[in-house]
């Protein structure tokens, strides 16, 4: 009979890196699924216990807990989704041929170079009621009397921290798109132009059909960084006013910050399953063979 | 087979190799780790004799602007050229980030990379001393000779910090906060110093004006404070009606919280407030956008810079009751530092040497050293006057371990719901009373 022959050289090769995502990533994750089911609140050392569920249950009767959820929602619905609307039509743009293409390509890139941080502090002061540069120039405009002081009310907060993760995602959308368009073939327009198919028809049968995965994955991966997403919340409001602006990693980064790690680690272990429940299911249908 | 032995060959060749190689470096390192054995001995001899071996000191403190931070090098500079015992302090700046700062120390000091001296608040007391992260200081300062310089209070509100009966925390400075105004907006309302807090609100109320008649309010009576760092000035107006801390739930406290929405509602703060921070409040004041805001006389000389005559300060005036704030800001040691005593030499520097009168004088903090606040620079200074007189009233946030979340993020958040019309005062002082007293 003869032996089977293994091959150990993938097994050591992958080691390395395997090794270091262990240490790095899945100790950590383990880490936090064990202190999600105890009070690990370092303010309070002496009362580290095993709590079984407690944590979830406290979780899911905080009041902040659910308007953070609802505004997660918000935040990745709106977010993500006006940022594919907008990184769209930007790829369909910088796809036509015009003089200085190049420099706009490499300009239109600027938000989704520059840091959270930056992002947040900059748009914090174009935001500001009493020196931003927004309500400068909709006062010198004519449209308002007085500026508006759009992340001290709740009407306002929110709304002006979205349009700031939609700016700061759409370059990413556009540069993914625009590589995905670059490479569907010429022929496939040229035969529909002989049809007769209009630009529309063109762009419904061949464009979007064409893009699906490069859509499907870009969306996927957006919806996982925006809704991890804290630096720009905290940098412009910290999820205020009156916890208007707080999503769910924002909530679990104030608690965390509290050295509430416990109840913040329930938090995180909740998100991840969110987050798995949608990618899953849609990976799997998104690149099922039809 | 004779395949599987190669693989594993490969695979231990480098083990092999990692194993003499590190074997090498623990024979030439020896030296090196007898020397490090040989200053662990002398560190011990140091504490004990105070020999007088070199000793580096790490000390970890934030500064507000870079004239501060300057201000401490140069001071660092100075100890280490003129201390007689071999101690170098090498200063580590870190930024406050609205108390951030704290929490980057908490990290650091559980992870081992923390400092052996740093400056510190005392609201993070409790949370280093449940970790015993922090040494103590009691006997040390029973045998320093500069300790009647310091007010036996200062001492007691330590400790009291630390909820035990022992000294974790040394005194440096304080700021006691008071209201800046400006003299002229005062003079063009018509409005005098008020004595009393319902002379405040009503100054309050007459400094908010619309000078150019365009319908639009230019100048706000009250800088009002919204963001993290503005329980302070609030817990002014909950005492003013004769409030406390203790029972946020009283008839007395919700009419102060009362009294700090309507100055909000009515317009006579400007509609930021929400979410004003410190910088906020400071370039409203400057920019003549309110008439009066609170803060300390760390703030002193950038706004007589700003206004030379035209800003003056009186302390928080009295009602029912009367409070102010007291900030500190003072050193700890840290438990696993090697060096105590050189590090109690560099903290007392700060606390009664020429390190608090440089510092004290430069940044205009008030000194805990009796001896430097005797000092005419202290005695003829208007916003130092406005400090000291309200010292005897000035206090501490109850310190537990919930009052970092609350000052953080409960009470900015609640606040803001009810400056906004979200809930109503009764609604938010039982919402900021259960979330600080806790179990």
């Amino acid at each position: 009979m003869r032996r089977k022959n293994i091959n150990i050289w993938p097994y050591l090769l992958v080691l390395p890196a395997l090794l270091i995502v262990t240490f790095v990533v899945f100790i950590p994750v383990i880490e936090a699924i064990f202190m999600s089911f105890q009070s690990y609140d370092l303010r309070r050392p002496d009362k580290i216990a095993y709590l079984g569920f407690r944590n979830f249950a406290d979780m899911f009767s905080d009041p902040i807990f659910w308007l953070a959820f609802k505004n997660t929602i918000i935040w990745v619905v709106f977010g993500v989704g006006l940022q594919f609307l907008f990184g769209f039509i930007l790829a369909l743009l910088l796809n036509q041929s015009f003089r200085g293409r190049g420099i706009i390509r490499a300009v239109s890139l600027i938000p989704w170079a520059t840091p959270g941080v930056l992002i947040g502090l900059m748009w914090k002061w174009i935001y500001d009621g009493n020196y931003g540069v927004l309500n400068d120039l909709l006062i010198k405009l004519g449209l308002l009397d007085q500026g508006i002081t759009f992340l001290s009310q709740t009407s306002t907060a929110f709304g002006s921290v979205i349009v700031t993760i939609i700016w700061q995602g759409i370059p990413f959308f556009a540069i993914m798109i625009l590589a995905g368009l670059q490479v569907i073939s010429r022929e496939m327009y040229e035969a529909a132009d002989i049809d007769g198919a209009s630009k529309l028809q063109k762009l419904i049968h061949i464009t979007i059909p064409s893009l699906k995965n490069v859509i499907i994955i870009t969306i996927l991966l957006r919806i996982i960084w925006v809704s991890n997403s804290v630096d720009i919340i905290h940098n412009m409001t910290g999820g205020g006013p009156s916890y208007s602006t707080q999503t769910l990693s924002v909530y679990i980064f104030n608690k965390a910050t509290v050295l509430d790690l416990g109840y913040s680690s329930s938090m995180a272990l909740f998100l991840m399953f969110m987050l798995a429940m949608v990618a899953v299911p849609y990976l799997k249908n998104a690149f099922k063979e039809r | 087979m004779k395949r599987l032995l190669t693989y594993l060959l490969v695979l231990f060749l480098p083990i092999i190799l990692v194993a003499c190689v590190s074997s090498n470096n623990s024979t030439s390192t020896e030296g090196t780790n007898d020397s490090q054995d040989n200053e662990s001995t002398d560190t011990e001899q140091e504490d004990t004799q105070s020999a007088d071996e070199p000793v580096e000191l790490t000390y970890w403190y934030w500064a507000d602007n870079s004239e501060y931070s300057n201000l401490m090098q140069d001071i660092i500079a100075e100890f280490n050229e003129t201390n007689d015992k071999g101690i170098t302090v090498i200063g580590e700046e870190y930024p406050w980030d609205g108390g951030g700062y704290s929490e980057t120390l908490f990290t650091a000091a559980m992870g081992g990379g923390g400092p052996d001296v740093a400056a510190f608040k005392l609201t993070s007391t409790p949370l280093f001393t449940a970790n015993n992260l922090l040494a103590k200081l009691d006997d040390y300062i029973d045998s320093w000779e500069d300790k009647d310089d310091i007010e036996e209070n200062l001492y007691d509100i330590m400790k009291s910090a630390s909820g035990t009966d022992n000294l974790y925390v040394m005194p440096w400075n304080t700021q006691v906060l008071y209201m800046y105004y400006r003299p002229s907006i005062f003079e063009e309302a018509g409005v005098e110093v008020p004595t009393t807090y319902e002379e405040l609100l009503t100054a309050i109320e007459q400094t908010t004006m619309d000078t150019d008649g365009d319908g639009n309010t230019d100048i706000y009576g009250f800088g009002m404070r919204g963001a993290t760092g503005g329980q302070e000035p609030w817990g002014s107006f909950i005492h003013g009606r004769g409030g406390d801390f203790e029972d946020m739930t009283s008839k007395e406290a919700i009419q102060g919280m009362q009294d700090f929405i309507d100055i909000y509602e009515n317009g006579y703060a400007p509609p930021s407030a929400t979410t004003d921070g410190f910088n906020e409040i400071i370039a409203n004041f400057k920019s003549g956008k309110t008439a009066m805001t609170v803060h300390h006389t760390g703030s002193s000389a950038e706004m007589v810079e700003t206004f030379g005559d035209d800003v003056s300060a009186f302390a928080f005036p009295e009602g029912v009751g009367q409070w102010t704030s007291m900030g500190d800001t003072n050193n700890v040691i840290f438990e696993s530092t090697e060096h105590k005593e050189a590090a109690f030499e560099w903290v007392s520097y700060l606390a009664t040497g020429k390190g608090q009168e440089d510092w004290t004088i430069a940044t205009g903090n008030v000194p805990v050293s009796t001896r430097v606040q005797e000092m005419d620079h202290f005695q003829n200074d208007e916003f130092m006057k406005a400090s000291i007189e309200g010292v005897p009233f000035a206090g501490i946030l109850p310190i537990k371990d919930t009052t970092t979340e609350w000052i953080s993020t409960i009470w900015p958040n609640t606040t803001a719901s009810a400056l906004l019309g979200e809930i109503t005062a009764e609604d938010a002082m039982q919402q900021l009373h259960e979330s600080l007293h806790e179990e």
